[in-house]
């Protein structure tokens, strides 16, 4: 099982490029010990958002399927989070609605993308169906300010958010700080892994090459259909991991991390980045936020302009992402410096057929 | 005609005028060229500024707003020069890099004027049928609709220029190969599009608070009738227009403007499974 | 004993009919040809079989079942496999991924790597199987189509054009790959052009012409039929 590791879907394979991601995640375990709490926070903060990357990454690099509804499936499981936090109690319990929730979104993701699989929508509508009903959700939730709207005790709040819920906790004991940090690089490590296995699994091989030519990939016996509603669920559901994850850490959360322009992030992340694969998608989105963050703190404006400026360059120079053009020139460098060495060239990648 | 009748039918005219306004230009360019304008809003937003400034300089309402869609044709025709050219090939990156504009728009116009703009009000006078008010300016808007729909029908239909711009949509190489400059026509198209939004942004200018994310209350009104509309703006959109307008107008009348909303788009998720070809798409069929 | 059984099938496209009141019969184990000219319906009737699209008239059997309501991906799993007229492989994957993709349900592990390098093999491939499918030359795609398709193990398999685009001997070799796979009990219904190849595969002949059902018969009664020869040249005096 773990030989699916690698394979022809993702980057890096071999020796040096593991020891690389031992190396990162020895650093990033060991990071706390060295840096002041607020930073360690922060840094948990950058991390929430990298599941609804790699979700992205997931349905539109791999599965062809343009989604601009990651907001969407973040508010859901969000609020969710909330909502049932509030209802049940804190405690151990926020677990639970913490595992609801994101359930809550792979089940919203279920019921909208089947309507628009089984009807056959596909590229440019997909995204803008998904981003229709994103800012749907938006608004609706921007119009609920009166005290009429309320599950349980639990208010929606309008354009000011729903507070007042548990982070997550076990027992008496509330993971935040560091203990939150270490959850979401296990998380982050988790899903990663996972997604790794997923897409070089046969599963995987089916996502793909109904990506390139569904119609051949139902010629040869598969039901395209489920297997793009799959994709889009288990997508979309990152993305509730992170709305759930979110509500957590900063135990409030606002219609404003749904519309937009927070529903144009994800979309620059993982085009920045290099959709078409995970790895560059994680190192491409931690980078992004880590900017994005840094220049929030001067100017929000000014960081969203930064956004929409990226967005504009990675599509006009470098549309395969600008993370994953460096990652292949690394590896082409290094490949050529081995094959100079008359070395043997096992670890470097897939150029060969990366470069056709 | 009693007050009730008129009173539904004027209902039904203040949606569909939304629909169609803030739909045509997305449309336009959608069909021509197959491609979705993100930065539609943007447009919009543009031509809702330009007309207030222009108004608070003292320039008659009616004037300002042709010059504020003037400007935003113009600008479309600029973008389309430098941005959206490229793109042709590539329909997805074209939503993108669109995007991208958008958000650039959108918060350099945060930064530069900041959230509010003193408005210029909703221009008075009001008629009374029976025991009802109805405001001119809502019955305006709903002509300028029609009269939008009546302009493209001339454009594209009785024109040189609408006959090689359906030859281009149809079949571009073979347009060109018959000597159709069809990169200006693209240009032309996409003027006219953004043109429209700029229309409609300033046409409801006088009715809502002006800030410069006022674009995204357009948006999804226009993506889901182009969404069922299709690529046939005339076929297309109109119809759709009709469709939803009168889903709107009856959620909106019982249950508020957001359940309105949210019941337009379930419909159209609903319409998608059901008719996965568009709405435009039956009504061709039916007319042969 | 029948495999395929169309039945009074029709296909309207706006005011056009392509295939009109078509009857065909495609027995178990045979190799069936289907000529005709351009525009006879020869591509639609296969896409009508293997249900790429729904007959606007009549019904479809296979294995005396009625599949005509079944989605194209339910056919294939009963034992159908089409190559298409146009090359339709996964361009940006690599060779041996796109024969992978085609045998994973039916094999795994080394079994399922063997099957991959025999069919390699088979198909001339096994040098470029590291290569993007897309980067194959046009002839190199068919042959690496026909390998999915033969992947599958089908009962029945749609050769829509094999040897377009292929040089004599290639096309030669396609014929004798035919045969053998038939050899084996495969049942194949081939859309082709080339005499030389419907001579050397065919056990049956089916003429289609503007969508209806011409001549049928053996390949030699076929060519001496007149009026066979005058729609393949043209000298139909209807005109």
């Amino acid at each position: 099982m773990f030989k699916l590791l690698e394979g022809p879907q993702t980057l890096g394979r071999g020796k040096i490029f593991w020891s690389c991601f031992l190396a990162v995640l020895a650093g990033a375990l060991a990071y706390p010990l060295f840096a002041d709490s607020y930073d360690v926070g922060n840094f948990a903060y950058f991390l929430i958002w990298i599941f609804m990357a790699l979700g992205l990454c997931l349905m539109w690099g791999y599965g062809g399927m343009l989604s601009f509804g990651q907001t969407l499936f973040f508010g859901i499981a969000g609020y969710g989070y909330g909502v049932l936090a509030i209802n049940m109690g804190g405690g151990t319990a926020t677990i639970g609605a913490l595992v609801l929730s994101v359930f809550l979104a792979m089940l919203a993701a279920g019921i909208l993308g089947y309507f628009m699989i089984w009807g056959g929508i596909n590229g440019i509508f997909f995204g803008i169906v998904t981003l229709s009903a994103t800012l749907v959700l938006a608004f609706f939730l921007g119009q609920t300010a009166g005290p009429e709207w309320h599950i349980g005790p639990a208010r929606l709040n309008g354009f000011n958010g729903m507070k007042g819920m548990d982070p997550l906790t076990v027992g008496d004991f509330y993971i935040e700080g560091s203990a939150l940090y270490y959850v979401m690089i296990a998380l982050i490590v988790i899903v990663y892994l996972a997604l790794r296995m997923l897409v070089n699994s046969g599963i995987g091989n089916v996502i793909v090459a109904t990506r390139e030519n569904p119609q051949r990939a139902e010629m040869l016996g598969y039901d395209v259909r489920k297997y793009q509603l799959l994709t889009f669920v288990i997508g979309s559901g990152l993305a509730g991991l992170s709305g759930a994850l979110y509500t957590s850490w900063g135990q409030f959360i606002t219609p404003s991390s749904i519309g937009l322009p927070a529903a144009a992030m994800p979309i620059v992340w993982v085009a920045f980045s290099g959709r078409s694969d995970l790895t560059a998608t994680l190192v491409g989105s931690f980078l992004l936020l880590f900017g994005f963050q840094t220049i929030t703190v001067y100017s929000q404006q000014a960081a969203l302009v930064l956004m929409g400026a990226l967005l504009l360059a990675t599509v006009m120079l470098a549309p395969q992402g600008f993370v994953l053009g460096i990652g292949r020139l690394v590896a082409g460098w290094w490949r050529g410096r081995r094959r100079d060495d008359g070395a043997v060239m096992a670890e470097a990648g897939r150029l060969q057929s990366e470069e056709s | 005609m009693s007050a009730e009748v008129f009173s539904v039918f004027y209902q039904f005219a203040d949606v569909f005028a939304f629909l169609i306004l803030s739909a045509a230009g997305l449309a336009i360019v959608f069909g021509m060229m197959g491609v979705i304008n993100m930065a539609h809003g943007e447009f919009i937003m543009c031509g809702a500024y330009v007309t207030v400034g222009l108004v608070n300089l003292g320039v008659p309402l009616a004037i300002a707003q042709a010059l504020a869609a003037l400007t935003a044709g113009l600008i479309g025709v600029l973008v389309e020069f430098l941005v959206v050219r490229r793109f042709y090939k590539r329909p997805l990156d074209s939503l993108l890099a669109t995007w991208g504009l958008s958000l650039i728009v959108t918060q350099s116009m945060l930064l530069i004027v900041g959230s509010a703009v003193r408005g210029i009000g909703t221009p008075e006078g009001s008629f009374a049928i029976g025991g009802y008010t109805f405001s001119t300016y809502r019955l305006v808007l709903f002509g300028c609709a029609v009269a939008v729909l009546a302009g493209l029908y001339v454009i594209f239909m009785k024109t040189r220029f609408g006959v090689i711009a359906r030859a281009t949509m149809q079949n571009a190489a073979m347009a060109k190969a018959l000597g159709a400059r069809t990169g200006r026509i693209y240009a032309i198209s996409f003027g006219i599009g953004t043109g429209l939004a700029g229309l409609c942004g300033a046409l409801y200018a006088p009715t809502m608070t002006l800030i410069p994310t006022m674009g995204a209350t357009f948006v999804v009104e226009s993506f889901v009738t182009v969404v069922i509309g299709g690529a046939n703006v005339l076929l297309g959109t109109a119809p759709a227009a009709v469709f939803l307008a009168m889903i709107r107008m009856a959620l909106n009348a019982s249950y508020g403007q957001i359940i309105g909303q949210i019941g337009m788009l379930v419909a159209v998720i609903l319409i998608i499974r059901v008719m996965p070809e568009g709405l435009s798409s039956v009504l061709v069929r039916r007319g042969r | 004993m029948a495999l395929v059984e169309v039945k009074g099938v029709s296909k309207r496209f706006g005011g056009l009919t392509a295939v009109s009141g078509v009857d065909l019969t495609v027995n178990a184990g045979e190799v069936h040809c289907l000529i005709g000219p351009n525009g006879a319906g020869k591509s639609t009737l296969f896409k009508l079989i293997v249900g790429l699209y729904p007959p606007t008239q009549g019904s479809i059997f296979f294995d005396a079942i009625d599949i005509t309501a079944e989605r194209p991906y339910a056919r294939v799993q009963r034992g159908m496999s089409i190559k298409m007229q146009a090359p339709s492989v996964f361009k940006e994957l690599p060779v041996r991924q796109n024969i992978q993709t085609a045998l994973q349900e039916r094999l795994s592990g080394a079994e399922r790597i063997a099957e991959e390098d025999r069919l390699l093999t088979l198909l001339n491939l096994r040098p470029d199987s590291e290569k993007l499918a897309g980067a194959l030359s046009h002839g190199q795609q068919q042959w690496l189509e026909i390998g999915m398709a033969l992947a599958l193990k089908p009962q029945l398999l749609l050769l829509d054009e094999p040897t377009a685009g292929m040089s004599p001997e290639e096309t030669f070799r396609t014929g004798e790959l035919i045969k053998s796979f038939n050899a084996e009990g495969m049942t194949v219904l081939v859309v082709e052009h080339d005499m030389a190849f419907v001579r050397q595969v065919a056990q049956r002949v089916t003429v289609l012409h503007l969508g209806k059902i011409f001549a049928r018969g053996n390949l030699e009664s076929i060519l001496q039929d007149e009026k066979v020869a005058e729609i393949y040249l043209g000298k139909t005096h209807a005109h």
